[in-house]
């Protein structure tokens, strides 16, 4: 899946001009990077309990203070960004691969196949990812590999959606119907072709999906049905300081700030990236402001 | 337009009976027997046979199916395994404090997202606009149950302007004092829906202003925002009722997170106790509901849109 | 003129003495509200009413002595004493109870309560002493008969000491004889309050029973409000949403502090926290592997965690069973050697199975101090229902905790190896069973203590605290129980004072 050398660098050098994007690259980098210390080194054990001495403000010791049973709330959020990271990634891949398998199904195979997928996908549109999320975990048991399949398969149907509409305006080019005239294969125009062309689409849509991956895992945390209590996680966080957030504010607010934080960097990133792909840049459009590619970013810009 | 209509309705049927085929075949693979949580940590054996028979979930899961779904079509949706009311009744007592929630949230969202965005997009060069654009994208990205917790503290505890948490028994009896307490969940949800809605908007705004009729109505001496909303406000609104059925189920999911932080005996509450409780009907029951309204949503928001689309009209053969 | 100004002096300083009398209100009674509502925040609900068949202490707090009576009852510290029966005799052999009951004693339908009504009550009981909730205490009676209109006779084939604590309890309550009413959604029986209203998990409204045979209750209504979160329910105590909150998580104690209208009342409890071991487990059947588990837990250390609400125990009989003393010495905290005896039994992973209702304070505890001495826990928070299949009926689990509040049972826990613990021991199981046989309340003191403190020096489980009951209540309302009220929450003397 070779990137047209066209593009490559153009949206590369868009990404860089724009604040917004920079600001969320900062944010991936950062997590990634506290996702990896983190697996190492923390300043304190992240599940050394101490009730001896709960709710300590910040100190040397404890960067943030120290929770209602003694654990050091800096070291728990610092190993918490690991798990956002697996949550996202893991949702990207999920997401990536079944949004993949149907749009190609949805594009590639005749009529009938085809509607009736497409009236799956929007029926499994309309089954908002938390509900997915809640009836596997009613099945599985509450863990995060279920919060990662849930989200994926939630965002990998709307990505589908998504990429349907890209897949059939890339097939209607004339490059394309030129490849197929000369006797190229489906699988080969798809893959030299299509793919190339729809990956900005895609990656957009799979930082925006990172960003609902987040937030989804602080909802189903929230609710019971996520990481379980060996799991450093910013969303069990919430779930477990709820009950103190009148009484000490403060802690409840860093995990609540961390992830809005998280999130706003993929979204801004995803933004950015949209921008910087516009089908201005991309080869066959037919300008700016043409009806077609008017509706097309309405699409794409569907989160 | 018949055509298209007919086509649209059979989708929806469909939709639904597929939804109906998932979600009970789905819940019969869960593990667990709501006959454990009735007959208690003092049940025998013998005890959980007799109640699971008296439920009739020894039966053949088809013949459960045959059963659950002939009742649907006479709109019974069957009888808690664990109450015994019947599931239409607890879903529609449900449903008097969700759909308001829902409708308050969307009113909110729309009242936030619209002025704003548009605001936001008459301003794109100003500082006022880009501050506005950069609000809604950090309340987009927090955590709607770390809003409603927030609200609940400022809002309920400190200020004490309005209810922390919970519905009063007795329902709408005192309209006053169930409306009072449907703000604060509704206006958590509404922030950040209202945040996306806002970027929609300012998007669909901006493609609006840079429209030929648009730039000569300005240049003809009427500001931007006069121009804006004379001749480009039917562009703007057409592009946010055609996300509004994605909203709606953002907003169903929303209601179940503000329903636990807040207490409010809702669909989405209903449907967190029933399935840590196993009652299966009741569960049944709620996902279908909440299926139903969504793709009954889809279908209308569908319907209008294509009516006044007239760009839609036109690009039929394009089937998008 | 200097008349009418003594009088008028007179008349002013009359005013202000009792004004001011009652201000201090020392010498005049305060007014009671007899139209107030009372409302009461609780945290478990029960699903429906049916008192036979659902289990739960819900339904214990909301209808026993307010909607159901029985012959006996309990009182605050939680000696039996009298209710439906005016008095009692026991024979020497512990075979016979004679109850002579009240006279003018009605059902809240108008119809009089008989003899044949307690009869066929007790009789259904001990008919299903298997299938009902508590039953099992009338394992012994042979026989209930009514010899005249106003007494009960009730014969055991064999003496069995909990059998009048076991008819202060569900299984002593009277129901009338014939009555055809749906015991899940409706209550008829005797007590001073009716049922007016119920929605399941949501709300329990109980009304005064105007023709109530006793002392009428003194309030019109109360409405039973069940919280799923212990926040949602402390921040509708604060907002004055209720007049009490049974009970308030220790954890929420803090926001009460500068409360004016509110005070917390703590109570002592039958509650004992309990970190189950399965013992038939391949790890835990070792019982080295037990005795460090035990070694490894500071029990100041959870007890710290919950608030401190809470008092260390070391065996299964909690203060105010009978049979209690103090075992906390056996295996007390000794990090060193719990350390040393996980090493050589080759022990670094253990389980723990908790149900979602309890939160994580305890489990982190135990994964830190497990931790310092080499053990890593897992732990799986799962539904109460999985709980209940999983770890409750198919035995399928390492380590667990559970809150068991009910009094009086050491049998049921320890002396049954079908029970979860799956503890079988049978010189546990021959004291248990000569203490029941026991005819004074010395006796079975005696022998029951025996029987725990072989339960405890087995190391068959950990009590990792015997709970005190913390409620939050309002200033105007009196009359509230103050112990046991998990249990059991007798509300026949509730009162709101004037002007609330």
């Amino acid at each position: 899946m070779t990137p047209r050398r066209t593009q490559g660098p153009a949206w590369l050098r868009e990404l860089r001009r724009r604040p917004a994007g920079i600001f969320g690259s900062i944010v991936i980098i950062l997590l990634v990077a506290s996702a990896v210390v983190s697996s190492f080194w923390t300043p304190v054990d992240p599940f050394y309990a101490d009730p001896f001495h709960p709710w300590l403000g910040p100190s040397l010791a404890h960067l943030l203070g120290t929770d209602a049973v003694g654990k050091d709330i800096f070291s728990y959020l610092f190993l918490g960004s690991r798990t956002t990271l697996l949550v996202a990634a893991g949702s990207s891949v999920v997401a990536t691969v079944v949004g993949i398998a149907l749009a190609a199904l949805g594009a590639l195979t005749g009529r009938w196949l085809r509607e009736t997928i497409a009236v799956i996908v929007d029926i499994l549109i309309a089954f908002p990812v938390l509900l997915i999320a809640v009836m596997l975990t009613a099945v599985l048991g509450p863990s995060l590999v279920n919060v990662v399949i849930a989200v994926g398969i939630g965002f990998g149907v709307n990505i589908a959606r998504v990429s349907r509409g890209e897949i059939r305006r890339v097939a209607r080019t004339d490059y394309v119907l030129a490849a197929r005239a000369a006797g190229v294969g489906p699988w080969r125009n798809l893959v030299d072709h299509i793919f190339p062309n729809i990956a900005p689409v895609f990656i957009v849509q799979l930082s925006l999906a990172a960003g609902v991956a987040i937030l989804s895992e602080a909802g189903l945390s929230f609710l019971g049905y996520g990481a379980d209590p060996g799991t450093a996680s910013w969303g069990r966080m919430l779930h477990d300081l709820q009950n103190y957030i009148t009484l000490y504010p403060l802690t409840a607010v860093w995990p609540g700030v961390a992830i809005g934080l998280t999130v706003l960097g993929f979204n801004l990133f995803g933004d950015a990236l949209r921008e910087a792909t516009d089908p201005r840049l991309l080869a066959g459009s037919d300008g700016p402001m043409d009806r077609r590619s008017s509706r097309r970013r309405r699409k794409a810009a569907t989160p | 337009m018949t055509r298209f209509l007919a086509t649209r309705a059979l989708l929806l049927l469909v939709g639904l009976a597929v939804a109906a085929i998932l979600i009970f075949f789905t819940l019969r693979v869960l593990p667990g027997d709501v006959a454990l949580t009735i007959g208690g940590t003092q049940a025998t054996p013998e005890q959980i046979a007799h109640i699971r028979r008296s439920l009739g979930l020894d039966q053949p899961v088809l013949v459960q199916f045959g059963d659950w779904v002939a009742g649907l079509l006479h709109g019974d949706l069957g009888q808690s395994l664990l109450t015994g009311v019947p599931v239409a009744d607890d879903i529609g007592r449900a449903l008097t404090v969700t759909l308001p929630l829902a409708g308050l949230s969307l009113v909110f969202g729309l009242a936030i997202g619209i002025p704003l965005g548009v605001v936001s997009a008459v301003r794109h060069r100003r500082f006022s606009g880009f501050a506005i654009s950069a609000a809604a994208q950090a309340v987009a990205a927090i955590p709607i149950v770390f809003i409603g917790m927030l609200l609940a503290v400022g809002v309920g505890l400190y200020l004490r302007w309005l209810p922390v948490q919970g519905f009063p028994n007795a329902g709408w009896a005192n309209p006053r004092r169930a409306f009072d307490s449907l703000i604060l969940p509704a206006l958590s949800i509404a922030l950040v829906e209202g945040a996306v809605l806002l970027r929609f908007t300012r998007s669909a705004a901006l493609e609006a202003m840079s429209q030929d009729f648009v730039r000569t109505a300005a240049a003809k001496g009427m500001t931007r925002t006069r121009a804006l909303v004379t001749h480009g406000l039917p562009n703007v609104i057409l592009s946010v009722v055609s996300v509004l059925g994605i909203q709606l189920a953002a907003l169903l999911v929303g209601a179940v997170l503000v329903e636990v932080v807040f207490q409010l005996p809702g669909l989405g509450k209903a449907l967190v106790d029933d399935v840590g409780n196993r009652d299966l009907v009741k569960v049944q029951g709620e996902l279908l509901v909440i299926t139903a309204l969504i793709l009954v949503v889809g279908f209308v928001v569908d319907v209008v849109h294509r009516l006044v689309d007239p760009r839609e009209r036109q690009a039929d053969g394009d089937l998008e | 003129m200097r008349t009418s100004k003594i009088l008028l002096a007179a008349g002013l300083a009359t005013v202000s003495a009792v004004t001011l009398a009652a201000c201090t209100g020392g010498s005049t009674p305060t007014p009671v509200n007899t139209d107030a509502t009372v409302n009461l925040g609780l945290v478990l609900a029960p699903t429906d009413l049916d008192i036979r068949t659902t289990a739960g202490a819900a339904l214990n707090q909301a209808l026993l002595d307010n909607v159901y009576q029985g012959l006996v009852t309990l009182d605050d510290s939680g000696k039996i004493v009298r209710d439906i029966a005016k008095s009692y005799t026991i024979s020497p052999d512990g075979l016979t109870y004679d109850f002579t009951l009240n006279s003018g004693v009605t059902f809240s339908d108008g119809h009089a309560l008989t003899a044949d009504d307690v009869v066929s009550s007790l009789q259904d009981a001990t008919k299903n002493k298997t299938t009902y909730v508590d039953a099992s205490g009338l394992a012994d009676v042979a026989s209930v008969t009514a010899p005249d209109v106003g007494t009960v006779e009730v014969k055991l084939d064999k003496p069995n000491i909990e059998t009048l604590w076991a008819l202060a309890g569900r299984a002593g309550i009277v129901l009338e004889k014939g009555a055809t009413n749906d015991l899940k959604t409706t209550a008829l029986g005797t007590g001073p309050y009716t049922v007016a209203g119920f929605q399941a998990n949501t709300s329990l409204t109980l009304d005064r029973n105007d023709n109530y045979w006793g002392t009428k209750a003194q309030v019109k209504e109360i409405v039973f409000h069940y919280y799923a979160d212990t926040a949602t329910a402390a921040n509708a105590a604060l907002s004055g949403d209720l007049q009490a909150l049974l009970p308030v998580d220790p954890t929420q104690k803090a926001k009460f502090a500068g409360a004016q209208n509110l005070a917390i009342v703590q109570g002592d409890s039958t509650d004992k926290w309990t970190l189950g071991f399965n013992n038939t487990d391949p790890t835990l059947s070792k019982k080295d592997v037990r005795t460090a588990i035990r070694e490894a837990i500071d029990p100041k250390a959870i007890i710290a965690a919950v608030g401190g609400a809470g008092l260390p125990l070391g065996g299964p009989i909690p203060t105010g069973d009978p049979g209690y003393q103090d075992l906390t010495s056996v295996d007390a905290y000794n990090a060193a050697d719990a350390k040393a005896k996980f090493a050589a039994a080759g022990v670094t992973r253990l389980t723990l199975t908790i149900p979602t209702p309890y939160g994580t304070t305890i489990s982190d505890i135990l994964t830190s101090e497990l931790n310092a001495v080499g053990v890593k826990l897992t732990v799986k928070q799962v539904d109460f229902n999985t709980w209940l299949s999983q770890v409750f009926i198919a035995g399928n689990y390492q380590l667990s905790i559970v809150d068991h509040v009910e009094s009086h049972d050491f049998g049921t826990l320890w002396t049954n190896p079908k029970y979860y613990f799956h503890y079988d021991n049978a010189q546990v199981q021959s004291r248990y069973h000569q203490a029941l046989a026991s005819t004074t309340e010395g006796d079975e003191a005696k022998y029951l203590s025996q029987a725990a403190a072989i339960v405890s020096n087995d190391a068959a489980a950990e009590w990792l605290y015997q709970g005190v009951v913390l409620n939050v209540v309002s200033t105007s309302l009196k009359g509230l129980p103050v112990n046991n009220t998990n249990n059991r929450l007798n509300l026949a003397n509730i009162s709101v004072l004037g002007g609330q």
